[in-house]
């Protein structure tokens, strides 16, 4: 009785945010340039990067035509490895002096204490640092012997210092499921109170890696670890916002599946191009700000991301599930021609056939 | 005006603050902390010159600044009733010898300029 009210009541708060359109998160791909060569790279970074960075000053001309940011406006400072920049601290104050508040995404190779200190200093209010599993399976995926090393020291720097909104994200893998609860354990000794897991999706240099894929009891195994432990209460674990996951909505996370790229969610891309997470396929991309004036791009375009009827095609389009999932992430899009490329439910929906088919007296609790 | 009350009431009932706490898949999350910008300047107190390389540390944080050409010095720190911030020549006879200031300020602001006078040694 209670789910389909809440159900209902959610669709409703989705829909006033949709209309509403207010931006409050924007990432910068402040660099492509990377210390790492990650197997699963989304963006498909290197060492010398696609583009130049982008200098500063660019960045903030397209920022400052933000008439009214919303309260709590956030730069998202993203890559590449954005430490890799030597101006990352002037860039935080700049963005700070605009009363707007800024964070980053970092792979931890070169957190140490003095550039832990001088972030801090620049007014940084939130971090995100990768972990991706036990130091073995960790530098395999990071491609580095030292990359464990590096982000556990980034990780207790993070964890001791209340200031900061951290969390620390683990793409989980073959290799690493296994490892979740020791992972787990690791995390809580370290002070970390936030934990995201995420699955890793078929883009960038993971697209033709079948190795870095879930199969789907793998999945639902996540599933059912990411429910076991919300109820333990030891972490805040959560599933990440990649995908609707059906019957496990309301369960893996705080509240249900809600993709909000392009609808609170733009994005500065190192190329000058205006789009919502970075992640999602550059096709979409709604205009660029040396050509265009950016708040008006997110003000006047935006449409395919506020409504995404179109995405209603291909499986989507009998599915039951559309009112709730609108066609999952919107990085699990191809744009050219419009495919799906991952349903988060459909390979749940598997597994539970064969869990059932294996063990027929299992219910879903 | 009525999306945006709309908006707080059925995310009020609902469940949870996390409807309007997000953040994106691959972003950090959203910082709603509050902290302080706390500048200000060093000066000599017998000669009234700028001091420059005096560490201003924030102990309780561990956060330090060294004070540039002019004696200015600025960061962002947390925000609390009392914050003591302690002012140290590091830099032995360079830049002059002054002794060290321990101080206590409230923090329950979002900007503080201070201006410092250190004795000299």
């Amino acid at each position: 009785m209670l789910v389909p009210v809440k159900r209902a009541l959610f669709r409703k708060f989705r829909q006033t945010v949709i209309r509403k359109h207010e931006l409050n998160y924007l990432f910068w791909e402040c660099t492509t340039r990377c210390n790492l060569n990650c197997l699963h790279c989304g963006s498909d970074c290197s060492k010398s990067g696609a583009y130049h960075d982008m200098p500063l000053a660019d960045f903030l001309s397209a920022v400052d035509t933000i008439s009214n940011p919303a309260p709590n406006f956030t730069v998202v400072m993203t890559g590449g490895e954005p430490l890799l920049r030597n101006d990352i601290e002037s860039c935080g104050r700049e963005i700070r002096k605009r009363s707007m508040r800024w964070s980053l995404v970092s792979n931890g190779m070169l957190y140490d204490e003095k550039k832990h200190i001088s972030l801090l200093n620049a007014g940084l209010g939130a971090l995100t640092l990768s972990l991706d599993g036990l130091e073995h399976s960790h530098n395999w995926l990071r491609n580095s012997p030292v990359s464990f090393e590096r982000v556990m020291n980034a990780i207790g720097l993070a964890s001791g210092a209340p200031r900061l909104n951290f969390d620390v994200v683990t793409c989980v893998n073959p290799v690493n499921i296994g490892e979740l609860d020791r992972i787990m354990d690791i995390l809580i000794h370290q002070g970390v109170r936030a934990w995201r897991l995420f699955t890793i999706a078929p883009i960038g240099r993971a697209e033709n890696n079948p190795e870095l894929h879930l199969s789907d009891d793998q999945f639902l195994t996540l599933m059912d670890f990411i429910c076991t432990s919300r109820e333990e209460k030891r972490i805040d674990v959560k599933f990440s916002c990649e995908g609707y996951v059906g019957q496990y909505e309301w369960k893996v996370r705080d509240a249900c599946f809600f993709c909000r790229a392009g609808i609170n969610i733009a994005s500065i891309l190192a190329d000058g191009s205006v789009s919502a997470c970075p992640n999602v396929d550059r096709a979409f991309s709604q205009g660029n700000i040396y050509k265009d004036n950016f708040y008006e791009v997110w003000q006047r375009k935006y449409e395919p991301f506020r409504d995404r009827t179109w995405a209603k095609r291909g499986q989507c389009a009998d599915c039951s599930h559309f009112r709730d999932c609108l066609g999952n992430g919107l990085h699990n899009w191809q744009a050219e021609p419009k495919r799906l490329l991952a349903c988060h439910n459909e390979t749940l929906n598997r597994a539970l056939l064969k869990r059932k088919a294996t063990h027929p007296l299992w219910v879903f609790s | 005006m009525k999306s945006n009350w709309l908006r707080r009431i059925i995310g009020g009932l609902s469940f949870t603050t996390a409807l309007f706490v997000f953040q994106a898949c691959y972003g950090t999350p959203q910082d709603f902390g509050a902290d302080l910008y706390l500048e200000g300047e060093v000066k000599a107190k017998t000669t009234g010159l700028p001091i420059k390389g005096i560490n201003v540390a924030v102990p309780d944080s561990k956060q330090y600044v060294i004070t540039d050409e002019s004696g200015r010095f600025g960061f962002y720190t947390n925000s609390s009733q009392n914050i003591r911030i302690v002012f140290e020549d590091t830099d032995a006879f360079e830049n002059g010898s002054f002794k060290s200031k321990d101080t206590i300020v409230s923090g329950l602001t979002d900007h503080l300029y201070l201006k410092i006078h250190l004795e000299e040694k």
